[in-house]
């Protein structure tokens, strides 16, 4: 942080405090529940200071109910069964508001029987694999409709790919993503055995053959793509073998579901050149709002730092929140969530993010191609897609449905017209 | 496509009579939407128009616009070409070329083609390149006809085969012409003659030319079909299950199609009948036959269709053939392709095996790397070191620290090799003076100590470096990979490493088999108090020893970093491996850890490639292996025999 | 004999009247009574603590008492939590489905049922079959012994095949932790039929016990946790003092003067390894719930090598040594990267402790084993030594 701005942030600070001071007892907790050690560190951290920077803002701009915000920052460490223990310490000793928390799935579902047993409410900001929706979360990060199939949908429509290889880490947002890959490029005409499905560890670094493996799928003569949820380091080795090989984005295109900006500052990108990502947001996205963002952060963080995905999740889903608790004029969890339905916040992508009834956003997917500075090009955005939380693509999901507002149910059978279940599958 | 060029030749000659006065810029206009944002579907009538339009200036904008120069000037909503220099865009004119001034960023929209549309104007582009005299462009032209291959392409491909100076590029374009002859040729004597040409080479390309001709298509009929070129007659239970064989059944219509039994249950569901379904309580249908029972009432009663027996089953399936048919009618073509296809495919088995020989060795060097320094430390002075990972990672850091000093990357790595030997010889000799010394004769607890140096090494790396994993790239000439064909490749890291490995190998064996300080080392290790009656002095030699085995962990480290990552957690993930391969080689031995690396890189890739979807699995049998062989050869593969086998 | 057995040992009462001590005055302050002084979470933290010092005696007497240093016991812990994690996702999953499904016209058959239960455990991980492992999973009584059995049956073939082929020392270590990371590696994979990555979760919510609050489930659990403890400490205290006991010292002296003497040297360690194995197991079963997630990360190898740490810490070779450094190092460590040491502020550089933390860790653990070699439980014996 630069002096200039950690001065102008104090008395920022400062002024707030004497208004908040005058109105209200205690201030506004919000709980920051992201690992600041462990494996997950390396994405988590910057969640938390994105976390840190958009309270530092809303304090700046008078807070929140003539109440200061102060965040309340936990590390759980990346130790998965840490994340219920912290949880719960921030709902019963805390006594926070609202949590913004969690990177990987795991360390959600760890959270989740806490945060509904307790009736907190936490913002993930991560793209997953969907299949969940509890009345506790509020889910800002991307459902595989508004991320896997339109990336699917642009690999058969724009470079016209007829086999697949579906890459990914051996865990849970791989494995779901594929499967509702595998069944829809099958709806799609694809045959079953021109999808090739690889699983490799957490930091695997060995992809000579798996490399080898994906360019023979070309012997029958069509296109091959790839589409990687390979998670972390483990794309650092993937993509230096891929360049290695000399395969290039318009003999075998990759994009890619967990690759953006920080990810690609670990690494040389200018043999990955026009491979692509998809996601709902990049850093090149042109607007005033992003343009503003990007300077803030940096002046924050220091001018080599970039922006991604989840960072822009937290920025729209704590904005809506704090726009929820103004509508609602309290920081009571059942009525703020009521208010959170239908919220609306510009995106900074442009375009407007809508808060939907499932917990889930609505907002434009857009595919973009790596470029030589470990930026992207953004050559495909979508209009705004409605986040499902239950995937159409699978038979036992496409009967659920979920709708908190009407409904009142997050696993909503409509074949049977019941409520399967009002807690979430943990 | 075909029309496209139909077009463009019928059109080259028509010129002068086309309307002349149309400008490129007209014809961007009237295609504002698909210019702008183009799609792979949505951009044919933009180059159909461009190229029937026959202006000259055509080739150049595609040029430009495949390299995503094209923008559209919102004001007005002219296209221009943009050129940056520094801040300043400065826009020329499509037509003429001329520089028209300079515009505001604010004010110009990019039009960004996507590789697909990209693809789409290198294919409108392959007429007009295929001759041209830069060959830059005639070799991006021939690339594209490779990407995709069209009958039309053919003829102007073979034209160009006369005037082709280049030697390279023509034996290209004749290749290509042999396989585009393949599959398009015009005669069957020409098409055969293509394919029999093809055999032999097993580039990925020409097998997906023969593949593309042995295509086939799955029909099921009463009798095989006379009219088709049948490739295989299915024999149900054998080539497809009896499931598979009636579904087919069912999609070609040629018999019932299957109740299933949630189809059953909604059935019921349907035809409830207060407490009964079809003379069956309500409560008893919890098992599948009650309500196949009560489906099977309603079905006789006309309510629903009739269940498809088992035996009415197997009688629709003996009824039928279920064939694969070619969908190329020609039987003399498909019969040459196969032949062809069946002598590369011998080839590429073959090569498959040596390229997974080559990764396997490359993953053994690896291992053996990073294992080699354990050899020393743990092998030959019997210390277990847990630390021995952050060594790797100490040297890969340094690497990392170095590449931020010294931009060449070439030299970068020369300063970086010795200098991530000393600063990880300096490391190991300060451990061992510090702490593994007052431990030698409790193995137990040095595993612990340097198990608490390792957190706090790794930690302490977080700290300094930060969470995110960190570049080393390699030099230039280490890019790449080499290629024996278009099956059997290494990149050159992986040699590099492989060679490594060797040097390292070679140093090690001098230094313990040929040198004084490895002479000393031998009698260290096997009797110290001996030794030190010699005059050898038993503290120095082990403080020197622990070094060089650190130091190599260092260089190691270097070298995973230039063909993985540089993380703070990377030393862990080598640590057990490093363990497990030196144990399975025979402790004490420099030989055995080579062989315990080779044999796990070996049966790693072996595993691997019988399971290929599943990389992790193969990790796991491979140390239930490992913990196996080690149950019956507690000494390892190379067991030192006699006195200095006791531990 | 057993009068004789506690008054031998002196230690062993003092232990339970300390842990019986601390178990109510806990229970009494905690939120169930209503005094709250001790939060849900804090209660939670210390049940599992104590789970631990459980393991750690375990581990205190197949490495501290026979000198095995294995790098495997945290795994038999993680097999245990999994035995009970499969039955509690089961019925509770049983319940969920068995309600939704009540309200259907025509009632489900057992094969839909199985599907529902299937589709809800294992959807997560894009499958709904129920793999062979959960055969038991419906059966609470089944799943206790598989708590038993499954990391007994493990430890007695792993070590039957080790102690037989004489691997000793540092090799034994090593090939303990290459267990663990199989067995790692194994429940890592999706195709393991235990959830992958994500392992079991929403083990804290016990099927049949839902109206009860968690502050009294978790009360529950410390209590029974304490008596484990309690149990276990006198079980293994009573094992290691008579001839037995001096027999399995023998053999971490000299093992070869042992089996010189004509004991079955392999047997002894085989049952010691067996037992402490299934102690750890049926530890791993009462933590979880606690914990009230378990997956494959737990069992990696480096918990294991944690788990000699404390031992080490505490001091070897005295079962109260193994329980004050499992509380201790777990307690500080929790405490430490919660946030509640303060930052030192250097002038020029603030030490955060949630990063310096395992620095301090680590560099601890050397200076243990150099200079304390007999850990915190080695002050004891100063003590002891100043009174008389």
């Amino acid at each position: 942080m630069t002096l200039k701005t950690s001065a102008f942030a104090l008395t920022a600070l400062l002024g707030t405090t004497a208004i908040a001071a005058a109105e209200c007892a205690d201030p506004i907790k919000v709980g920051v529940l992201h690992s600041l050690s462990g494996t997950m560190a390396i994405s988590e951290t910057t969640l938390k200071d994105t976390m840190e920077l958009l309270i530092e803002n809303q304090n700046a701009a008078g807070g929140l109910l003539g109440c200061e915000i102060e965040a309340v920052v936990v590390d759980p460490a990346s130790d998965w069964p840490l994340f219920a223990e912290k949880a719960r310490e921030l709902l019963t000793v805390s006594e926070v508001d609202v949590i913004f928390g969690s990177w990987t799935s795991v360390s959600r579902k760890s959270a989740l029987p806490v945060l509904e047993e307790l009736n907190g409410l936490m913002f993930y900001p991560v793209q997953y694999e969907g299949e969940e929706s509890s009345k506790n979360v509020f889910y800002t990060g991307a459902a595989p409709n508004q991320q896997a199939i339109p990336a699917t949908d642009y690999f058969l429509e724009e470079l016209g790919v007829e086999k697949f290889a579906l890459l990914g880490t051996d865990y849970v947002y791989p494995r779901t993503t594929n499967n509702i890959l595998a069944s829809y490029l099958q709806s799609n005409g694809i045959a079953e055995e021109d999808i090739f499905v690889n699983y490799t560890p957490f930091g695997h670094s060995d992809w000579a053959t798996i490399v080898a493996d994906v360019v023979a799928l070309g012997a029958d003569g069509k296109q091959v793509g790839v589409i990687s949820t390979i998670n972390g380091d483990a794309n650092i080795g993937f993509y230096k073998e891929l360049a290695a090989a000399g395969i290039s984005a318009d003999d075998i295109p990759v994009v890619a579901f967990s690759v953006g900006e920080e990810e690609l500052s670990g690494l040389d990108t200018s043999d990955l050149v026009g491979h692509l990502a998809a996601w709902n947001y990049f850093q090149s996205a042109e607007s005033d709002a992003n343009d503003e963002w990007v300077a803030a952060w940096k002046a924050k963080m220091g001018g080599d730092r970039v922006t991604n995905d989840p960072m822009e999740a937290h920025y729209i889903g704590f904005n809506m929140w704090v726009n929820a608790v103004t509508e609602a004029g309290t920081t009571d969890v059942d009525t703020v969530r009521e208010a959170m339905y239908g919220q609306e916040f510009p995106n900074l992508t442009g375009g407007t993010a809508v808060m939907l009834p499932n917990h889930h956003l609505a907002k434009p997917v857009l595919i973009g191609e790596i470029t030589a500075d470990g930026q992207f090009d953004i050559v495909s955005q979508t209009e705004e897609v409605p986040g499902d939380a239950w995937t159409d693509y699978l038979p036992e999901s496409a009967v659920l449905t979920s709708d908190w507002k009407e409904l009142g149910c997050g696993m909503y059978n409509t074949e049977t017209s019941t409520c399967v279940q009002l807690t979430s599958n943990y | 496509m075909p029309r496209l060029i139909f077009l463009a030749l019928t059109l080259w000659l028509l010129a002068p009579v086309a309307v002349q006065a149309q400008t490129l810029q007209d014809i961007l206009q009237t295609h504002q939407d698909e210019v702008l944002k183009p799609g792979r579907r949505s951009v044919g009538v933009v180059l159909d128009d461009l190229v029937a339009s026959g202006l000259p200036q055509t080739v150049p904008f595609l040029e430009a616009w495949r390299d995503r120069e094209i923008v559209q000037r919102d004001s007005d909503g002219l296209f221009f070409r943009a050129t940056e220099d520094g801040d300043a865009i400065t826009l020329n004119d499509l037509d003429t070329g001329e520089n028209v001034g300079t515009a505001d960023d604010a004010d110009l929209t990019d039009s960004r083609p996507n590789g697909g549309v990209r693809r789409a104007i290198g294919d409108a582009l392959v007429q007009f390149q295929l001759s041209d005299p830069n060959i830059l462009k005639r070799r991006s032209a021939v690339n594209a006809i490779a990407r995709s291959m069209e009958a039309s392409q053919l003829g102007p491909l073979e034209a160009s085969i006369e005037g082709e100076i280049d030697p390279t590029l023509r034996a290209t374009k004749q290749r290509l012409a042999g396989m585009l002859g393949a599959r398009f040729a015009d005669t069957q004597d020409k098409r055969i003659e293509a394919i029999e040409a093809l055999s032999g080479d097993l580039s990925v390309d020409v097998r997906a030319v023969l593949n593309t001709i042995l295509t086939t298509k799955t029909g099921v009929a009463p009798e095989p079909p006379a009219d088709k070129n049948i490739a295989q007659i299915l024999t149900v239970g054998t080539d497809l299950t009896a499931e598979d064989a009636y579904a087919r059944l069912v999609a070609a219509d040629l018999a019932p199609p299957l109740i299933s039994k949630a189809a059953i249950r909604n059935a019921l569901v349907a035809n409830l009948d207060g407490d009964t379904v079809g003379g069956v309580p309500v409560a008893t249908l919890n098992t599948d036959a009650a309500r196949a029972t009560a489906y099977d009432a309603l079905a006789a009663d006309g309510l629903l269709p009739q269940r498809v027996s088992e035996a009415e089953q197997a009688a629709a399936i003996e009824a039928h053939s279920f064939y694969l048919a070619y969908t190329e009618p020609d039987t003399a073509i498909t019969d040459a392709a196969r032949a062809a296809l069946r002598s590369i495919e011998t080839n590429v088995a073959l090569s498959q095996a040596a390229d997974l020989g080559l990764d396997a060795l490359s993953l053994a060097s690896i291992y053996f790397l990073a294992a080699i320094g354990l050899a020393i430390t743990f092998g030959v002075m019997g210390v277990i070191n847990m630390a021995h990972g952050e060594f790797i990672m100490m040297g890969a850091y340094t690497g990392f620290v170095v590449q931020q000093f010294v931009p060449d990357y070439t030299l970068s790595i020369i300063i970086a090799l010795p200098l991530a030997f000393a600063v990880t010889f300096g490391a190991g000799v300060t451990m061992e003076r510090l702490v593994i010394r007052h431990l030698y004769h409790r193995p137990l607890e040095t595993l612990l100590a340097t198990f608490g140096i390792s957190i706090a090494l790794q930690q302490l790396a977080k700290n300094i470096f930060g969470t995110q994993a960190r570049p080393l790239t390699s030099p230039e000439w280490l890019d790449g990979a080499l290629v024996f064909n278009d099956v059997i490749a290494i990149s050159y890291i992986r040699i590099a490493i492989f060679v490594l490995a060797l040097l390292f190998l070679a140093l090690i064996l001098f230094v313990l088999k040929r040198t004084r300080l490895g002479l000393e080392v031998r009698a260290v290790t096997q009797n110290p108090g001996m030794a030190a009656s010699m005059g050898i002095n038993p503290d120095r030699i082990n403080m020197l020893t622990f070094g060089l085995g650190s130091g190599i962990a260092g260089i190691a480290g270097v070298a995973i970093g230039l063909y993985a990552k540089v993380t703070s957690e990377m030393g862990a993930d080598y640590i057990v491996q490093s363990f497990m391969t030196v144990v399975v080689g025979g402790v004490g031995n420099v030989w055995g850890t080579l062989a315990g690396a080779s044999l796990i890189g070996f049966l790693q890739k072996g595993i691997e490639w019988l399971n290929p979807s599943n990389t992790l699995a193969a990790q796991t049998y491979m140390i239930l292996f490992i913990i196996l062989f080690i149950q019956f050869r507690p000494k390892g593969i190379v067991a030192l025999k006699g006195r200095a086998a006791a531990d | 004999m057993h009068r004789s057995f506690f008054l031998q040992n002196p230690s062993i009462l003092w232990f339970l009247t300390i842990l019986a001590g601390f178990t109510v005055g806990v229970t009494l302050v905690s939120e169930v009574t209503g005094v709250g002084l001790i939060s849900t979470s804090f209660v939670k933290t210390l049940g599992k603590t104590l789970c631990l010092c459980l393991v750690a005696i375990a581990m205190d007497v197949v490495w501290g008492y026979c000198g095995i240093l294995s790098l495997g016991h945290f795994a038999f812990f993680g097999i245990g939590g999994y035995a009970i994690g499969m039955w509690l996702m089961y019925a509770r999953t049983e319940g969920i489905v068995l309600g939704s499904l009540a309200g259907q016209p025509i009632p489900p058959t057992p094969a839909e049922i199985s599907d529902a239960i299937g589709n809800q455990i294992f959807g997560v991980v894009g499958s709904s079959e129920f793999p062979m492992i959960w055969a038991f999973a419906d059966n609470l009584f089944l799943q206790l012994l598989m708590v038993v059995l499954v990391p007994g049956l493990l430890a007695l073939v792993f070590g039957w095949l080790a102690f037989r082929s004489r691997v000793t020392g540092v090799y034994l270590s090593i090939l303990t932790q290459a267990m663990t990371l199989a067995l790692a590696l194994y429940l890592f994979q999706n195709d393991s039929g235990l959830r992958g990555n994500n392992g079991l979760s929403g083990l804290q919510n016990i099927p049949g016990y839902e109206d009860f609050s968690q502050a009294t489930i978790s009360i529950v659990f410390f209590i029974t946790s304490a008596i484990a403890l309690a149990a276990g400490y006198v079980f293994f205290a009573w094992i290691v003092s008579g001839k037995m006991g001096s027999v399995i010292k023998g053999i971490r002296d000299n093992e070869a003067r042992v089996r010189f003497l004509g004991y079955h040297v392999e047997g002894y360690k085989l049952f010691v390894f067996t037992t402490t194995a299934i102690i750890a197991g049926i530890a791993g079963a009462l933590y979880y719930p606690q914990a009230g997630i378990i997956n494959p990360g737990e069992i990696a190898p480096i918990a294991s090598i944690y788990l000699a740490v404390w031992v080490a810490i505490g001091g070897r070779g005295r079962l109260y040594g193994a329980v004050i450094g499992a509380a201790f190092v777990s307690l500080v460590s929790s405490w430490f990267t919660g946030g509640g040491a303060p930052n030192i502020n250097l002038g020029f550089y603030v030490i955060q402790w949630t990063d310096w933390w395992l620095v301090l860790l680590g560099f601890s653990f050397v200076a243990v084993t150099l200079f304390f070699p007999k850990g915190i439980g080695g002050l004891f014996d100063l003590l002891v030594r100043k009174q008389p």
